[in-house]
């Protein structure tokens, strides 16, 4: 699916967009975003709301002795969970641009799934506000809070 | 300047430990400056980190990894003893998009650091440092433990090399689950 999606301009991205909410499969989205293999991560509708998650592979590790997982690739995470919140549940035409991103580390990422969840606090004309949170056996105990702008 | 033992053992171990391993070596950075409180990483354009695929623009996830591996790693070269340096926060401001097919340039410098706390800088640019991509701050603590073993690292490594030691898959094991 993104090797077709990489030739072709914003109208099939728009269409695919389109089709993925149509299926309930925020998961084709993510599959249009190569970083996200790159990373693994995944996402499917939960309870109403989009979940994130992203399965242990050795090649995320960030402290080998640990292990324990990259702090970059936790943020990056969160990042892309919320650019996919903002392509799967707004109503909006090109892909978002993040402006900036706030990262709160509260517990070691330990080698195992972890999860997340995004909310909009805000969308305005130009600019989304979106929090992400990064939890691993419990959402009461997050082990990473983001914040992020992004331009629409 | 007076030559600094403790980093003359410290660069190639933090070097080692962070392009060949984990995260690190799959991103493919490369640590080329590495001084008392001060990192320089370079990281070559791949298609497979991709953010926006109809501009091939990379994705700001990226950003996020170079600047956090660059300044904990700055970080860590302020400690006379090899420690973990958890990382407090991060916070990142987008200039402009990074352009495709073209490597980034990261520096990280430790600016302030107090008895609990390291505050680092980073920077991330392309051609132009004037005209950064990314601009982030990080701070991190400073622990007492000592829970990054570089030497059972260095040793493990070392014993694959060896023609007796296991021809481990674990080397190459990065690219899979």
């Amino acid at each position: 699916m993104s090797a077709d999606i990489n030739n072709h301009p914003l109208e099939d991205w728009q269409a695919n967009v389109a089709a993925a909410r149509q299926e309930n499969s925020p998961q084709t989205v993510m599959e249009m975003i190569p970083y996200a293999a790159f990373i693994g991560a995944q996402a499917k509708i939960e309870n109403d709301r989009l979940l994130y998650w992203l399965d242990k592979r050795a090649s995320n590790i960030g402290n080998p002795s640990l292990p324990a997982i990259h702090g970059g690739v936790i943020g990056g995470f969160l990042e892309l969970s919320a650019a996919i919140e903002i392509i799967y549940s707004l109503d909006i035409a090109a892909v978002p641009k993040v402006v900036d991103f706030s990262l709160d580390y509260l517990r070691a990422g330990r080698y195992k799934t972890i999860y997340a969840k995004c909310n909009v606090l805000r969308q305005g004309k130009k600019l989304v506000n979106v929090s992400a949170t990064a939890w691993q056996d419990d959402e009461q105990t997050p082990i990473a809070t983001a914040r992020c702008h992004f331009l629409i | 300047m007076a030559f600094d033992m403790t980093m003359a053992l410290f660069r190639p171990a933090l070097k080692y430990a962070m392009e060949k391993n984990g995260h690190g070596k799959t991103l493919g950075l490369k640590m080329t400056g590495i001084n008392r409180g001060e990192i320089n990483l370079v990281f070559p354009y791949k298609e497979e980190v991709i953010g926006n695929p109809l501009t091939g623009v990379i994705h700001g996830g990226i950003i996020v990894s170079l600047l956090d591996t660059a300044c904990g790693s700055a970080a860590m070269t302020v400690l006379n003893t090899p420690a973990v340096t958890p990382t407090i926060d991060l916070r990142l401001d987008y200039m402009h998009p990074a352009e495709p097919n073209k490597p980034i340039y990261v520096e990280a410098k430790v600016y302030r650091q107090t008895s609990n706390v390291i505050f680092c800088r980073g920077l991330a640019w392309q051609e132009d440092k004037e005209n950064p991509i990314a601009h982030c701050v990080a701070n991190f603590m400073k622990v007492d433990s000592k829970s990054i073993n570089f030497s059972a690292i260095a040793i493990t490594q070392l014993r694959r090399l060896m023609p007796w030691g296991q021809k481990s898959a674990s080397s190459d094991q990065g690219a899979e689950k």
